[in-house]
């Protein structure tokens, strides 16, 4: 039992990292119905600026968080006027096609400025972690799982409680008529586009601590994500988060009782399973429908 | 001069191949209900369309009071005050009632949230049916409720003048009746409508003047009573040609 709730803390704490990034995916693919292939790429800028401003610039560890959460933010307004604007009244496939392209593009200017060895990055805390009962909790786990919770909610509160977050809603169920009433469709798209780079940038961000931070980090976390995607629901908020969370649970579970060199062979045998059994997901439409 | 003018207007979807629009003249003045009517395919919509922006038209112009709303986006229109309720009323379905409604005040800046509650419990004054609805989300709502949302919503806006695109389209008859009550007392507070109808009947009972459209041109424009005795009206709306 013990073993099994460590497992399951371990897991929840890599889930939550699939979660951050399948919400910046799902956000989206609401407002601007642009599936973002590079939304794994936006994890690895995030750690590389983060990787800059504590190793190489020495600042705070904080401050260095803040500064790249700020810049995450600017650079999801570039990708955007750059990826996507150039191309959104082309339909689906070519802002995909252009997502995929800036993957690329992403991936080798970070490998030109920063050279193919990975790169060490200490944990937010000195302290190793705290024992409660059986379970050990690892310090950057808890912090992942602490500041996954409150960005979810902070989510919530935008998106339910304010404004903004009712127009943000609008722009993402009916751009024309969103356009009619004079909600700034434009501005709404770029800031969920920034949001959603943030979001991406603060999971790499999390999780370089625990996995080394390299040019090639991103891929995998976003095919994770991608299927913590369908899991829970193709374009659900709900679905996001506990697809994400129990992708983690799953795969974790599985190296550890199963066998570890499948790890990630578990997450996409999950993926597969629910496309067979439930392909709508946990909280899903019907995918046939979107995709 | 006239709160909405229209003259020679010409406009054409970018996917087809001749104009929607040939020359529309119309003209509405503060306070009135003006009706555009004609079948499937007249102009009636595409017209509302060109005026809130998102058909760009051709040439001709369209102003309002005096200002031009050539080369302006959608949203500058509905800041200057254009509300476009469009056919099939697309309330957000995944909001509330209230919030719905809400919205609708998107084009005009400053806005507190206290002010626009108070507003929104006006709309409900309008139309009180809504009152018990009021956290129903959109996509549980008939068309009739639906209807009656799009109507507060746009008025929401404080619009110089609302464009109601085929607002009884689909509707039971005595729903009908229920939102052209509404129509009509939204003009007697002082509200300016452009109305686009094909249930000219109904239409027809509460506008000041209409204009009947055919295949992208006015046919003919005029007071109700004499619309309903033209003999090119009857024959428009029987789907025939005009008798000469």
């Amino acid at each position: 039992m013990a073993i099994f709730l460590q497992l399951l803390f371990t897991g929840l704490g890599i889930g939550a990292i699939y979660a951050l990034v399948a919400l910046g995916f799902v956000l989206l693919i609401r407002a601007a119905s642009v599936v973002n292939f590079a939304q794994g790429q936006f994890a690895m800028v995030g750690a590389y600026i983060l990787v800059v401003g504590v190793n190489v610039l020495e600042l705070p560890y904080l401050l260095s968080m803040a500064i790249a959460v700020v810049l995450m933010a600017v650079f999801g307004i570039v990708f955007a006027a750059t990826t996507y604007w150039p191309l959104r009244h082309r339909g689906g496939l070519p802002v995909i096609i252009s997502t995929i392209g800036a993957s690329i593009f992403l991936e080798n200017i970070v490998l030109f400025l920063y050279g193919p060895s990975p790169e060490v990055l200490p944990g937010l805390f000195d302290s190793p972690g705290i024992q409660i009962g059986e379970v050990f909790m690892d310090s950057q786990y808890l912090s992942i799982l602490v500041a996954a919770t409150l960005l979810v909610v902070l989510q919530y509160l935008i998106f339910e409680k304010t404004l903004l977050g009712k127009k943000l809603q609008a722009t993402s169920q009916d751009k024309e008529m969103a356009s009619l009433l004079g909600i700034p469709v434009a501005f709404m798209i770029l800031f969920t586009f920034a949001y959603s780079a943030m979001l991406g940038g603060i999971a790499g961000m999390l999780v370089a601590p625990v996995l080394f931070v390299s040019v090639g980090m991103g891929g995998l976390i976003a095919l994770k994500a991608f299927a913590a995607n369908i899991i829970g629901g193709y374009g659900s908020i709900p679905g996001a988060i506990l697809g994400g969370l129990s992708l983690g649970v799953a795969e974790t579970l599985g190296a550890s009782y199963i066998s570890v060199p499948y790890k990630d062979a578990f997450a996409f045998a999950m993926l597969l399973m629910f496309l067979m059994v439930r392909p709508q997901g946990l909280f899903g439409e019907k995918i046939s429908e979107k995709a | 001069m006239s709160l909405l003018e229209i003259t020679n207007l010409t406009a054409r979807y970018a996917s087809a191949a001749g104009d929607v629009l040939k020359g529309i003249n119309v003209s509405v003045e503060e306070g009135e209900i003006v009706t555009l009517l004609g079948a499937n395919g007249a102009g009636k919509s595409t017209t509302l369309r060109s005026i809130s922006g998102l058909v760009p038209f051709t040439s001709g112009t369209i102003t309002l009071n005096g200002q031009s709303l050539l080369g302006q986006g959608v949203e500058a229109i509905a800041r200057l005050g254009v509300s476009h309720v469009p056919e099939g009323r697309r309330v957000f379905p995944g909001l509330t009632v209230t919030e719905n409604i809400m919205l609708g005040a998107s084009n005009r800046k400053g806005v507190s949230r206290a002010e626009m509650m108070r507003e929104v419990d006006e709309k409900f004054d309008l139309v009180p049916d809504l009152i018990r609805l009021k956290d129903a989300l959109g996509w549980t709502l008939s068309g009739g409720q639906l209807q009656m949302v799009a109507v507060a919503r746009g008025l929401m806006a404080k619009p110089r003048v609302l464009l109601l695109d085929e607002p009884s389209l689909g509707l039971a008859p005595l729903i009908v009746q229920q939102v052209f009550k509404i129509v009509a007392e939204i003009r007697k507070r002082g509200t300016t409508v452009l109305l686009v109808e094909q249930n000219a009947n109904v239409a027809l009972s509460v506008a000041d003047r209409g204009y009947v459209l055919e295949t992208g041109r006015v046919l003919v424009s005029g007071k109700p009573k004499d619309l309903w005795n033209d003999p090119q009206v009857r024959a428009a709306y029987l789907g025939g040609h005009a008798i000469a």
